[in-house]
């Protein structure tokens, strides 16, 4: 007995092994030499960071960041929800259509959809153009090439990343305990705040950590829809090692993001424990 | 029983009027007019798709009727969300608020209506001491059993003390022992607390345990209301008989005001029949009320006045420790069920010829029926 169970222990180490070995040259040593990079270059010491944080234009470059991320969160958790809400309540085939059409989206060219709304936002662009037709505008609105621009199209690309864990987790509600809700004497608001939304609350913490994180480090289309005035952290460390070949400062704007990220998922996890995942729906 | 029609004479609590519900083309309840009195334990029986969880739903306030009328205490419910119904409910899946404790859970009413803490607590105290889970309060729903949760559900329908609680088939999800544990707990705590309960079910067993009245649905109608006593004993028609317990179904013919025809039987009938004379017509018996004799105790035993005998074949008989089942054929070719008690019982070898008896007094005679009606049994 004692033979076999040693055994089978330790069969399943080696069957790990081809994994370990995957994660630990893909993963866990570029990121150490990023972080020593980070730390020896061009000698060893805190210097990058201390720069990086002392610098203004650096600091507005996180502010620029972080500003955008929230924003883009929030604009897409505002569309998202209704979405989702809708997609839920939607008769069958019509919630799956709907879906469709957001995935179809998600896997259109990231180029495509970024140059696209170039053209929308620009100052001769559609939206332009119609709104001084009308007569709101009397010149053009500046909406592309500055931070406007690049939460515009951020926040259209992170929608669906939104939607689709906000909709599984709603899907999940048993609409019956809303019932149970409105029959104890709640109205639909009180049903609303104080049971659904706390009911769809994993799901808004999952969307929100995965947009928040994924446009810290995104650089595309901030890069066409953004101006150089408001650069973003993604933009800077490809400009610091393209145009200076500044690696160390590079690498610790990357060690950076990757720290807040982790932070982040921290609090998450934190958050998430509370909160009831796996007890949806009340069974 | 005169005290229980001195209760039944009070003005009802419940007043459903030509309440009809369709969707589409289908009628799921069908025009139904029911009183359901203060105070009273009334059952909604039937099968699924019978109407009587729609009926439930449109008292609720979660169905808007197609027509009719809902009246509470002769106040029409038609246009009062369910939030403004004050009634309590009861789910089959519970339906307790995932992301709060017991106490939360039983004092969510409590805090809608905006009670004062102190008397809020007090409150959600009482009731947790009422389904006995005090020990429980500070759990979460998932952390508790099938039973628990049922408890904790009844404790929230029941905390702010509503005039009427609805049930709908609230332990259909709990398995059978537990089921008849909450069943008698729900009896007792109906009699202490004096609470009209609507209570909606498919099982006919937990039907007659728990209710003082029993309505019977089919097809969006109510076909049988009254006590279980009187439905399973003098059921108003076929459907019923066949619906409720297990019943042998003849076809004979009528031949007089207390006189028939079974197959080339002379049969006597109670003679509180209504039947037209000369018309076929079934006449059903409750195996229970069937006896079997061997031909010896038949030559014995005299036949008492008001009785029927005819002989039969033994198929099958099988003992089920308390009672033994025997299925008979008989002349014309129907077959019987008997159930009786089992000490007293001779052992029946197939193909032996036995007699069987019944008191005319237990048997209910039937003109008009369809052939759905008394197959049901026969298939289950």
């Amino acid at each position: 007995m004692f033979m076999i169970s040693s055994r089978k222990k330790w069969n399943n180490v080696t069957l790990l092994f081809p994994i370990i070995l995957f994660l630990f040259l893909f993963f866990i040593i570029p990121l150490a030499s990023l972080l020593l990079r980070s730390l020896t270059e061009p000698t060893f010491g805190l210097q990058n960071f201390e720069q990086l944080l002392a610098t203004s234009t650096y600091v507005q470059v996180l502010f620029n960041t972080f500003l955008v991320a929230t924003l883009v969160t929030v604009i897409s958790l505002l569309i998202g929800f209704p979405l989702a809400w809708c997609i839920t309540l939607m008769p069958k085939g019509w919630g799956r259509f709907l879906i469709s059409i957001i995935l179809l989206s998600m896997w259109t060219s990231l180029l495509a959809r970024t140059y696209s709304w170039l053209v929308l936002l620009q100052s001769s662009g559609i939206i332009n153009k119609t709104l001084m037709a009308i007569g709101i505008i009397n010149q053009p609105l500046e909406m592309v090439h500055n931070l406007t621009g690049v939460i515009i199209g951020m926040s259209y690309i992170m929608v669906p990343f939104i939607v689709l864990p906000l909709q599984a987790c709603m899907s999940a509600i048993d609409p019956m305990v809303l019932q149970a809700a409105s029959i104890c004497g709640a109205s639909a608001r009180t049903v609303f705040f104080r049971i659904f939304l706390p009911l769809c609350k994993p799901g808004l913490f999952s969307g929100a950590l995965m947009v928040f994180v994924m446009s810290l480090g995104y650089y595309v289309t901030p890069a066409l829809l953004g101006g150089v005035r408001d650069m973003m952290l993604p933009e800077f460390i490809v400009q610091q090692i393209q145009n200076f070949l500044n690696w160390g400062m590079a690498s610790a704007s990357a060690v950076l993001l990757i720290l807040i990220t982790l932070v982040l998922f921290y609090l998450y996890l934190k958050v998430q424990t509370d909160s009831p995942v796996s007890s949806n729906t009340g069974a | 029983m005169s005290l229980q029609t001195n209760t039944m004479t009070q003005s009802p609590l419940v007043c459903l009027r030509e309440l009809n519900k369709e969707y589409g083309n289908f009628t799921a309840v069908d025009h139904i007019n029911l009183d359901i009195r203060k105070g009273e334990f009334l059952t909604f029986l039937g099968s699924s798709g019978s109407g009587k969880s729609t009926t439930l739903s449109m008292i609720a306030g979660f169905e808007t009727p197609t027509s009719g009328e809902i009246l509470l205490n002769d106040a029409s419910l038609i246009n009062i969300p369910s939030h403004k119904r004050g009634i309590g409910m009861v789910f089959q899946h519970y339906s307790l608020f995932p992301h709060m404790s017991v106490r939360d859970n039983i004092g969510f009413p409590l805090d809608i209506r905006k009670v004062a803490k102190d008397e809020r607590d007090k409150k959600v105290d009482e009731i947790l001491q009422l389904v006995q889970l005090e020990a429980f309060a500070d759990r979460r729903p998932s952390m508790l059993s099938g039973g628990q949760k049922q408890r904790v559900a009844i404790a929230r329908a029941l905390v702010y003390e509503p005039e009427i609680l609805l049930m709908d088939e609230p332990l259909g999800a709990l398995d059978k022992k537990l089921r008849e544990d909450l069943q008698d707990e729900l009896r007792l705590l109906h009699k202490r607390l004096g609470i009209t309960i609507v209570y909606v079910t498919h099982d006919q067993d937990e039907a007659m345990r728990l209710s003082e009245r029993i309505a019977i649905f089919k097809e969006g109608e109510i076909v049988g209301l009254g006590t279980g006593k009187d439905l399973y004993r003098k059921p108003p028609n076929a459907f019923v008989a066949s619906f409720l317990g297990n019943s042998n179904f003849l076809k004979i013919n009528v031949t007089g005001a207390a006189s028939a025809q079974l197959d080339k039987h002379h049969i006597i009938l109670d003679d509180l029949h209504v039947m037209p004379i000369n018309q076929q017509a079934l006449l059903m018996i409750r195996p229970e009320n069937l006896q079997i004799l061997t031909p010896e105790q038949a030559k014995n035993e005299a036949l008492i006045n008001g009785f029927n005998q005819i002989s039969g074949t033994v198929n099958e008989s099988v003992f089920l420790g308390e009672s033994l089942t025997c299925s008979i054929t008989i002349p014309s070719g129907e077959q019987l069920i008997s159930k009786n008690i089992a000490t007293e019982q001779p052992d029946l070898e197939p193909g032996s010829t036995v007699f069987i008896r019944w008191n005319s007094k237990h048997s209910s005679l039937y003109s008009k029926w369809e052939q759905s009606d008394i197959n049901k049994n026969s298939a289950q």
